[in-house]
């Protein structure tokens, strides 16, 4: 695997080398964009902190993987965390930032042991004054969001901010700061270095009703088919969905994995996290599961995603029972699309995705509970 | 830069929010969690606007050049009501009465009954001086931004997750737990009355009713310019006589003036002052009106003590006169006597209960409770005709009315310090440096060829500035309320940000009319400390008008060990 490949200092060496401006140019010729999902160039994020001036800066590589069915940033931690250290040291040195933070997922405090040692010693290795601290999430999701990892940093709650101004401009303690993935920042040590770097090649977190769940690294382009032989369903696949926010639509073997077909589908395409669902399951589940799950990991901040959720989450529970009626679905559709236009933040903006598309592609899942009672 | 505003070309210069170009142009916008002095965090998102299509708060979002925005189409209208139905509280009354910040909102909008069920069960907190009921709240969190941004106290923050999301103490304590200076900023700036003031009517209307008992009421200056808000008048309007008189209608034996109490705090304080600048005493002396403030210093500013006053504040000793003096030369036994004063604050309440104030208040109304007494009692407020305050305790001076504007202790305590000190008369009664709204004011006076410097601040945020920088002054007066209070926790809730300002320049007017402007030309107070007080600063006096403070945990309620 191409994130597997250790750059062993010699990116970090290189960057010296040829300096900051250098290395946005390479950057950003190589078609390095953030894979944390939202796929803003990094050369460019890079640029606004360089451009900024201010007496500090810092880095934040974002571990809070907390995105349900997305395991890719754990895998390249186990993997190949001598180059995510390098990764960040780049980043710091082009920015010009001295502190960096490593974000940690609050349930991955199993990796950090072994991770802080590779720290240690790759910034021996590195002669350099830049620091990096390991700063371990309390378990929200939304402080997988960038605007609430500043703030959980800094000590106050994990809530998202309202941007402008962006990170890169005004962030930790007001100091322009630079937030990238786990796997941005190691793709970056590598794509310095790497002449084969290819920007094409992503991880793919596959699971769900599948025998060979696991990390994939595919290119995009890949078609739906292939993903599915290399994974092997255990029964006749009906739906896929990527990531909760993704909402959940038939299958469709002929689609072709790539930015533009998922945004096609009407939802964010996340960090290519796919989820398989086959024909044993009600969507009306999935759905619960889904819900319950944004029901939890709202921060509380806004009205619609506070308030919201947990009427979703009531409705689906009523659903299930076999009480719901025509009027509740109708409200629930209303209000799924109602959270998804008037949040703050990225977590409402799609918490209502799976309502939506469930309703629209699975209408007869709602109807079963009906009939049962 | 040029953007379209429902179909209208505007030029905006790109610092302003789509609120504040909607406000010029007179489009009304529903706003819940905005307030003008804070930070817009957008939580509420009730203020939609469609800008280029899509959905925006209008608070927090800056137009693009060339946006064209739509305030009132249906998606936006429709899209505003769904959450105020999301958060509607089952709770909420909208009555005539309280005519709460959401009931306009609702009004607004045009609200109907919410799609959903209630999720709230909060058990509501009955503090000391203030009461929480969460199952009203609706988490739009001014109380909090209030609460640290302005007062600089925090101790109500948001706890919990998601829809369990709720404001409390940190780690779900009450509110009466922890270290809170009860200055009520939180209730005046609540949409929904999610938070009041710790109700004294009903122990009031009880003592009204004991025929044995013989019930004195005292009103504060900052009220007389703002009651009439409660009866549909303009802010400002000054309603002296006709409070007076409700009073009178409301069962009362007497009605007296704090005005006057406020004349003898200054005879005291600028007394003590003086002596202390000329014992080498303790420098800055900081004022102690404010029981705020008290709480503020015994809860975070220890080192202070040295430097307050040692006078209580003017409705405590007109209190205890009332049930020493008065009684006497009424001859009435003082444990007949209930004594309820009016006032602007909720921290008044805690401080009557206080050991150390000897009961010389036994009951504290707000002035939205005294407004809540004189509609019980169907008066009508605002045809009476005006009244007299009762004698002896009735006469007061202009001196005594500015103490409910920020500044306005100081410039009384100067006139009287400089005349008394020098005996000459001082040449401008106004002292115009430390008279308007800014958050800490400052100013000197040559006093026997000693140039002292004073200096004031209101809020809680400003008083810690100030105290950062006490080294400068001799005189310093602290006001927890941000303008004083004519802005006090106990105030009528208002929406113009004009009000304070209106209610400030009512109090100044008042002064300006009457025929005595010095604490120490008021013949009551000559009469006072002629006849029974001796001299300011007697033993007698520091007897009945002095206290001393109890030093507080930083961040719970409980009083330190001495």
């Amino acid at each position: 695997m191409q994130i597997n490949k250790k750059t062993n200092l010699k990116a970090w060496k290189r960057a010296q080398e040829i300096g900051p401006n250098k290395i946005l140019k390479i950057l950003d010729k190589k078609g390095l964009v953030g894979r944390g999902g939202a796929a803003f160039p990094t050369a460019r994020k890079w640029g606004f902190a360089k451009d900024a001036k201010a007496d500090r800066k810092f880095v934040i590589c974002n571990a809070d993987e907390g995105e349900p069915g997305t395991f890719k940033d754990k895998s390249i931690f186990q993997n190949n965390g001598e180059t995510i250290v390098e990764g960040i040291l780049i980043a710091a040195y082009t920015v010009g930032a001295k502190r960096c933070f490593v974000y940690l997922r609050g349930e991955y405090e199993y990796l950090r042991k072994k991770f802080e040692k590779q720290i240690k010693d790759v910034l021996k290795k590195a002669k350099t004054d830049i620091t990096i601290e390991v700063v371990r999430g309390a378990g929200a999701y939304v402080c997988g969001e960038e605007t609430a990892i500043i703030q959980s940093i800094m000590g106050y709650r994990g809530q998202s901010q309202y941007k402008p101004p962006y990170p890169p401009v005004e962030g930790l303690w007001g100091k322009p700061t630079v937030v990238n993935n786990v796997e941005t920042l190691t793709c970056a040590a590598q794509a310095l270095i790497f002449d084969d770097w290819d920007p094409n090649l992503r991880l793919f977190s596959v699971s769900g009703n599948v025998t060979k769940p696991g990390v994939y690294e595919l290119p995009l382009g890949v078609s739906m088919k292939k993903l599915v032989e290399i994974v092997q369903p255990k029964n006749k696949l009906k739906a896929m969905s990527f990531g909760c926010f993704g909402g959940i639509m038939p299958i469709d073997y002929d689609m072709i994995i790539n930015n533009e077909t998922i945004c096609k589908e009407d939802c964010s395409h996340g960090a290519y996290t796919i989820i398989l669902i086959d024909e044993k399951q009600n969507i009306v589940d999935i759905c619960l599961s889904i819900a319950r799950f944004y029901t939890y990991e709202s921060c509380g901040k806004c009205t619609p995603c506070r308030e919201g959720t947990i009427r979703l989450l009531n409705l689906l529970k009523k659903v299930k029972k076999g009480q719901a009626t025509k009027k509740d679905l109708k409200i629930m559709d209303e209000f799924a699309r109602h959270i998804q236009e008037t949040s703050l933040c990225g977590l409402g903006q799609t918490a209502g995705n799976h309502i939506i598309t469930a309703l629209e592609h699975f209408p007869k899942d709602f109807e079963v509970f009906r009939h049962e009672n | 830069m040029k953007i379209k505003v429902d179909g209208k070309n505007v030029e905006t210069n790109g610092k302003e929010t789509i609120l504040d170009v909607c406000n010029k142009l007179n489009i009304e916008i529903p706003t819940l969690c905005f307030h003008k002095n804070l930070f817009p965090e957008a939580r509420c998102r009730v203020c939609l606007v469609e800008m280029d299509g899509k959905l925006v708060t209008s608070c927090s979002t800056k137009p693009r050049n060339g946006a064209k925005i739509i305030t009132n189409n249906e998606h936006v209208l429709k899209a505003r009501k769904r959450n105020l139905e999301l958060m509607q509280p089952e709770t909420l009354v909208c009555s005539k009465e309280d005519d709460n910040e959401i009931c306009q909102i609702y009004k607004q909008v045009g609200m109907d009954d919410s799609r959903f069920d209630q999720i709230k069960e909060y058990h509501p907190e009955l503090g000391d001086a203030i009461v929480r009921d969460e199952n009203k709240c609706i988490n739009c969190g001014r109380c909090v931004q209030v609460c640290g941004e302005i007062q600089n106290v925090y101790a109500i923050g948001f706890q919990g997750r998601a829809h369990n999301e709720h404001v409390a103490p940190f780690g779900n304590k009450k509110l009466s737990e922890v270290a809170c200076i009860k200055c009520g900023q939180c209730i005046i700036n609540c949409p929904v009355g999610a938070i009041s003031e710790r109700s004294h009517i009903k122990e009031t209307e009880v003592a009204l009713n004991d025929p044995k008992k013989h019930v004195v009421v005292q009103t504060a200056p900052a009220i007389r310019s703002s009651v009439g808000e409660l009866f549909g008048m303009s802010a400002g309007s000054l309603v002296t006589g006709k409070m007076v008189a409700a009073l009178r209608r409301c069962g009362f034996d007497k009605v007296f003036d704090v005005n006057l109490g406020a004349d003898i705090t200054i005879m005291e304080e600028s007394s003590e002052f003086l002596r202390r600048v000329k014992e080498g005493g303790t420098l800055p002396m900081i004022t102690t009106c404010c029981p705020g403030w008290i709480l503020y210093m015994e809860h975070f500013h220890h080192e202070l003590v040295p430097n307050m006053s040692t006078c209580k504040s003017p409705h405590e000793m007109l209190g205890m006169l009332t049930k020493t003096y008065y009684a006497k030369e009424a001859g009435i036994n003082p444990k007949d006597i209930v004594v309820v004063s009016i006032m602007p604050c909720t921290a008044k309440k805690f401080e009557s209960q206080r050991p150390e104030m000897k009961s010389g208040v036994d009951y504290v109304l707000t002035t939205r409770e005294l407004g809540r007494l004189i509609k019980r009692k169907n008066i009508d407020f605002v045809s009476l005709q005006d009244e007299k305050f009762d004698e002896p305790l009735g006469i007061s001076t202009g001196a005594g009315t500015i103490f409910g504007a920020s500044g306005g202790v100081m410039e009384a305590a100067l006139r009287t310090a400089y005349e008394l000190a020098t005996g000459k008369v001082v040449e401008k009664l106004e002292f115009d440096q430390i008279r308007g709204d800014k958050g800490i004011k400052e100013g000197s006076i040559n006093i026997n060829g000693t140039e002292i410097k004073f200096a004031v601040a209101s809020g809680g945020k400003n008083m810690e500035k100030l105290i950062k920088n006490k080294e400068k002054y001799h005189f310093i007066e602290m006001m927890a309320c941000p303008g004083g209070c004519v802005n006090g926790g106990g105030q009528p809730i208002y929406s113009d940000p004009e009000t304070v300002q209106q209610r400030m320049e009512a109090l100044y007017e008042d002064d300006k009319n009457k025929p005595l402007r010095k604490s120490h030309e008021n013949p009551i107070v000559q009469k006072l400390y002629k006849e029974f007080l001796g001299n300011p600063n007697s033993k007698k006096s520091h007897k009945l008008l002095h206290t001393y403070y109890t030093l507080r945990d930083r961040f719970e309620a409980k009083e330190l060990k001495k």
